[in-house]
């Protein structure tokens, strides 16, 4: 069977992941004291906060593992997992920055020209640029091979970018989309083939972001419509007709991080305040059960990273395990508790329920449906 | 290759010989494969060579269980290597000769009075009967965790012999009562810790058998899924037949994932029990799924006993409850968790492994 494409050796400890953990904590610390922030659920979707992020670039913590010269820390995906999984855990807002962050700056560090990186990475790393992923389309979700937004030469060498993208989280408060784009016509045969990512500046004419309320009426979606947008050339990403490729290599950091199990970690943090009585402390029990195995396998996505792999199929893994378990969490402490959610609720677990609860329908959507990713594990099984 | 590949490539080729069989109670375990691992010293693997074992390290001993389990192995390895033998030397015991079956018992009931002075090793008189013993009738010794008016006693009985009720779990492995009525054993004194870590490496080893069991289950399930055609295509090319196997994988991976770690930190000799109380809840849990799906995609033919999957999934739903419940075990991690409060419960899981 195949299943050694889905298992990874297990994590090497890291000293100094648990130092900068350590100095990460007295921040948050400091900062929930000072009251700069309140934790919520799922906050590096809604909490969007760019004076937050900047203290985050000025402290070191993001871009942690790119090249100094362009702006990072070279440290390890073992230290930059102990930061995140310390922000996600206090319920923090990161949301301004988790995608340059986690997946755009790689990207451009991976496939990008010298000029892009030279100009973008270093304002990532400060906490003041951000990014949207420009995959889905409103005809084109699981489906993403099937987009439609055209990209073409004009006598310039510019592109031309016709289309639009959906679900860009927070659009409306970023600076970049790195959009997957179609550059030349559909090829029935062989339909990975013919697109390409632009790296797109959302302020360029043209593009009209407008928002998507989900379903408790926060405004985090938007669609991104581009009418004639005129990109300059030199903002292709990588090679033209290796989109595919790339937006695979992306989805391995996508998929794969704590933000795919801790999404309602503040809920849990919440039941443990009033966790007392046998039943609730073993439900207590079983959450953490799970989450301790989901932080064993992102721990070794983090150490694969470190060592130069791309572990897709592992990723695809973990997010479906994962971005389960989050919603499973609000079913085990209803069962163990007896709080109605509501965000109106004058008990803080009851607010904490209604937020998990109105966010969940998410968990197991964004970033591929947990269909697809089951599909690619089978992938992995060699059912495929 | 790896010592602890050699190892179980060693174990491989020994199972080779001795299929599975359905236990019962003139045929409760596999004598002739244990005489073939103690033969190849794997009956002392991962214990010290000045006590008579075979040398090597806990790794070892774990994948020599693991590989057994996926095995279904009716043989008391797991007891032996895991739990009773570091046991009886951590206690200062002596240890039976490896090829002499020891298992492990959990015996709240038995009382030991101390014949000598009590303190450090010595001699106890045990009282009470030891129910739920793993490989009763066919161990001949007994590691007994009894209670004593001084604290837990670990005693080491000789029970070679001695009438065992008739009682089996689910694979009709062994699990019947010892009455132990004015027995003398060696024993040593163990504080409330020693006893909680040493039930806590008793539930790890489960885990580590649950583990390798389960992983075996979703390998015999992917190439069934592979070879039974219906509709003119193998099973595993339905997506709803993917579906099922991809969620099996997941729990399968997760509870790897998190049995390594517990054994880790056992061999750093860190935070024992919570490890071991997670990891047993989390291999216990996958069972639900694991097996439950394996019999779904199975079919009919996996619900009888001419085929070899309910070796192990009767195995598995066994094992789960075994060496303490998932919900005895997560109320532990629960309430260990918030040992120094509930602010304190991130920090609390960032050290368990």
């Amino acid at each position: 069977m195949g299943s050694n494409s889905l298992t990874l050796a297990p994590a090497p400890r890291s000293a100094a992941a648990e130092e900068v953990r350590a100095e990460v904590r007295e921040f948050l610390a400091a900062e929930l004291a000072a009251g700069t922030f309140t934790t919520h659920v799922d906050t590096w979707l809604s909490g969007v906060d760019p004076a937050f992020s900047c203290k985050l670039g000025e402290r070191g913590w993001l871009g942690m593992t790119w090249p100094k010269r362009y702006g990072g820390h070279e440290r390890t995906a073992m230290e930059r997992y102990a930061v995140t999984e310390e922000l996600l855990a206090a319920g923090a807002p990161v949301a301004a920055h988790w995608i340059a962050d986690r997946q755009s700056g790689p990207n451009l560090l991976r496939y990008g020209t010298e000029a892009q990186r030279t100009e973008i990475l270093p304002r990532i790393a400060a906490g003041e640029c951000y990014f949207v992923i420009g995959m889905s389309e409103p005809d084109s979700g699981s489906d993403l091979a099937s987009i439609r937004t055209r990209a073409t030469r004009n006598g310039d060498g510019d592109w031309v970018v016709n289309g639009a993208k959906v679900w860009t989280s927070n659009a409306h408060t970023s600076h970049y989309a790195i959009t997957l784009v179609r550059t030349s016509p559909a090829d029935p045969a062989n339909r990975h083939a013919g697109l390409s990512q632009l790296l797109v500046d959302l302020s360029l004419p043209g593009i009209t972001v407008n928002p998507i309320r989900i379903l408790d009426g926060g405004h985090h979606f938007n669609e991104v419509v581009f009418d004639d947008v005129v990109v300059p050339g030199e903002m292709l990403l990588g090679e033209e007709g290796a989109g595919w490729h790339q937006v695979t290599a992306e989805l391995a950091f996508e998929r794969s991080g704590p933000e795919r199990f801790l999404s309602t970690y503040p809920l849990i943090a919440e039941f443990a305040r009033r966790a007392a009585d046998p039943a609730q402390l073993a439900a207590l029990g079983r959450i953490s059960a799970r989450l301790l195995a989901l932080r064993q396998l992102s721990l070794r996505i983090a150490g694969a990273l470190d060592r130069g792999e791309l572990p897709d199929i592992p990723a695809a893994l973990v997010k479906d395990v994962g971005t389960t378990f989050e919603a499973d969490v609000i079913d085990e402490v209803r069962r163990a508790v007896d709080v109605p959610a509501s965000l109106d609720s004058p008990d803080p677990l009851g607010r904490a329920l209604a937020e998990a609860q109105l966010h969940a329908p998410g968990y197991t959507l964004r970033g591929g449906t947990n269909e697809i990713l089951r599909g690619i594990v089978a992938r992995g099984l060699g059912l495929r | 290759m790896s010592d602890v590949d050699l190892v179980v490539e060693t174990v491989r080729d020994i199972l080779t010989k001795h299929e599975p069989f359905v236990l019962s109670t003139e045929r409760p375990w596999d004598a002739g494969l244990w005489s073939a691992l103690a033969e190849a010293g794997l009956t002392g693997v991962g214990l010290p060579e000045e006590a008579g074992g075979s040398g090597g390290e806990l790794a070892d001993a774990v994948a020599i269980v693991g590989a057994l389990a996926a095995g279904a192995a009716a043989v008391p390895v797991a007891e032996q290597l895991l739990v009773a033998a570091p046991a009886v030397l951590a206690a200062d015991l002596d240890l039976p000769a490896p090829e002499e079956p020891l298992s492990f018992a959990v015996a709240g009931a038995v009382t030991a009075e101390p014949r000598d002075d009590g303190d450090g090793p010595g001699s106890w008189m045990l009282t009470g009967t030891a129910t739920d013993v793993a490989w009763a009738g066919v161990a001949q010794h007994l590691a007994v965790l009894a209670t004593s008016p001084v604290g837990p006693v670990l005693a080491l009985v000789h029970v070679a012999g001695r009438q065992a009720t008739h009682a089996a779990n689910l694979a009709g492995e062994p699990r019947g009562s010892l009455v132990l009525q004015g027995v003398t054993a060696p024993g040593a004194l163990l504080t409330e810790a020693q006893a909680e870590q040493l039930r806590a490496r008793y539930a790890l080893a489960r885990a580590v058998q649950l583990s390798a069991a389960l992983q075996q289950v979703l390998a015999w399930t992917v190439h069934h899924a592979g070879e039974r055609e219906q509709f003119g295509r193998p099973l595993g090319k339905f997506q709803a037949i993917q579906m099922e196997l991809a969620e099996m994988a997941g729990e399968v991976t997760a509870v790897a994932a998190l049995v390594d770690a517990a054994v880790q930190a056992v061999e750093r000799g860190e935070s024992l029990v919570l490890a071991c109380a997670a990891a047993k809840v989390r291999a216990g849990a996958a069972v639900e799924v694991v097996a439950r799906l394996a019999h779904q995609v199975h079919g009919a033919i996996g619900f009888t006993q001419e085929h070899r999957l309910h070796h192990l999934t009767r195995r598995c739903w066994s094992w789960r409850d075994e060496a303490g419940t998932e919900t005895a075990w997560a109320a532990v991690l629960g309430a260990g968790l918030l040992a120094d409060g509930p602010d304190a419960l991130w920090p609390a899981l960032t050290r368990v492994v």
